[in-house]
């Protein structure tokens, strides 16, 4: 993250260069959007698909490639033919679905909105992705994170362009009291572990209840708590209610 | 440093070879511990996937029989190392917090204790916070459910913030997220030793979301002076 000029230890200075910043991360913005199950058009795409499903039962750790070849009904020939190995396999898979939902993501950012509304779309588009698409929600937060290197690399590029969505497109900087400038990534984490915990109990589903706990923790530094308070309920009208 | 935290570097005493008169759940318990010790190590040495069992009955000094009359397999025993040493870091926060009055000076304290600890112990560190999620499904419940039982610390925080009730229903849940995705990240830049530094970035993710910018901000300034 660049430094900035105006404060010593504030927070980065907004700025409306979003798009250059999917550009810094290598992650191309706006793909097609991909139907979940991804595409099975080729036996490329059957096998990322059968690795992301296996990550989503079993864990990273405890598939083979033996699984990715049954699930993808290739044989073991085909799977070298186009992988080095079983951490290429999941690199792969991360990075298609990862681009794509990054391109979802930053689609919802306008110069036009306010910083909170922005950050509230961008809130419950992440949360309906991750819902509507469960074996991705799992590789991506769960697997990724602790899948070695290159898939962690991968994790963390995700995770900085979230960031600077929420800490580069702010338009009025706070004055006054110079908040630390991990602000922004501490409350990307405690939103992203709330949702962790809530896709290990098997909730997946309902992670678009959580917007109003995101919305309040990823404004409040930022806001106030008055204000957060505001945005957080405005975000609780806006949740579809399966039940009630 | 509460005893039995494992990852010492100093040797754990060992039972004099040869015949001896000592009971054996003496023995076995001491084997158990030098395997727990061992764990920490090895999982913070190379990892928690690519760490073996013969890696751990080595280091331990025991023989893969004796391990399997201790532990059913790899998981159990990195588990029980991680629940010994969850025991020691929650107790060390406890006392710290409890050593102070008002929830800001409590939390603070605490997780002063916090980070101490764990730059004392980098090795239970990166197993805590950087290894773990490796160890499965499982695993991952198991120290989500360690990292809740911080929640209370928290939760005061709830009583003592004016309007603390109507703050979202997860907010100690985050916050503890919070705290452990920023020691998570100065661990995964290999940066244990300076945890202690990080105490105000800390602080202010604990009291923000209960007390607001502005007055977080005035706490953290109080820990700087």
């Amino acid at each position: 993250m660049p430094s900035t000029a105006h404060t010593g230890s504030g927070p980065p200075a907004p700025s409306r260069d979003l798009p250059a910043v999917i550009e810094e991360e290598r992650l191309p913005a706006g793909l097609e959007q991909l139907p979940e199950p991804l595409v099975e058009h080729s036996q490329r795409e059957r096998m990322l698909n059968a690795m992301a499903r296996s990550c989503a039962t079993k864990g990273y750790g405890a598939t083979t490639i033996g699984d990715v070849c049954a699930g993808a009904r290739v044989s073991r020939a085909t799977f070298y033919d186009l992988f080095k190995d079983k951490e290429d396999c999941f690199h792969a898979a991360m990075e298609l679905s990862l681009a794509d939902a990054m391109g979802r993501i930053v689609a919802v950012y306008s110069p036009d909105k306010p910083w909170a509304t922005m950050v509230r779309d961008a809130a419950a588009a992440f949360l309906e992705l991750l819902a509507g698409r469960p074996t991705f929600a799992r590789m991506a937060l769960v697997e990724a994170p602790a899948s070695g290197e290159r898939a962690f690399e991968l994790y963390a590029s995700g995770k900085r362009v979230l960031q600077s969505l929420l800490e580069r497109g702010r338009d009025d900087p706070v004055e006054e009291t110079a908040i630390p400038s991990s602000a922004g990534r501490a409350a990307l984490s405690a939103a992203e572990s709330l949702i962790v915990g809530q896709i290990l109990a098997g909730n997946t589903e309902r992670l678009p209840e959580l917007l109003p706990d995101v919305v309040y923790i990823t404004t409040v530094p930022y806001l106030g708590q008055e204000e957060a308070l505001r945005q957080s309920r405005e975000a609780e009208k806006a949740i579809p209610r399966a039940d009630s | 440093m509460a005893q039995g935290t494992g990852g010492e570097k100093r040797e754990r005493w060992r039972p004099p070879r040869g015949r001896h008169r000592l009971p054996p759940e003496v023995i076995a318990r001491s084997q158990r511990e030098r395997l727990l010790d061992a764990a920490v190590r090895v999982a913070a040495e190379k990892g928690y996937g690519p760490m073996t069992l013969s890696d751990l009955t080595r280091e331990a000094g025991v023989s893969r029989t004796t391990f399997y009359e201790l532990f059913d397999d790899k998981e159990a025993c990195f588990l029980a190392a991680y629940d010994r040493a969850a025991e020691a870091l929650v107790r060390r926060v406890a006392t710290a917090f409890e050593s102070e009055g008002e929830w800001p000076k409590r939390a603070r304290a605490g997780l002063a204790a916090l980070l101490e600890e764990l730059a004392e112990e980098p090795d239970v560190a990166r197993m805590a916070l950087v290894d773990f999620g490796a160890a499965g499904p499982a695993a991952q419940r198991r120290h989500r459910a360690v990292l809740q039982r911080l929640t209370p610390f928290f939760d005061e925080g709830r009583d003592y913030a004016p309007g603390g009730r109507n703050l979202p229903a997860n907010t100690s849940r985050m916050a503890i997220g919070a705290v452990a995705g920023l020691i998570g990240d100065a661990l995964a830049e290999e940066r244990a030793e300076d945890l202690p530094n990080l105490l105000s970035d800390v602080l202010f993710a604990t009291l923000v979301p209960y007390i607001g910018p502005a007055a977080a901000t005035g706490e953290v300034g109080e820990t700087e002076r």
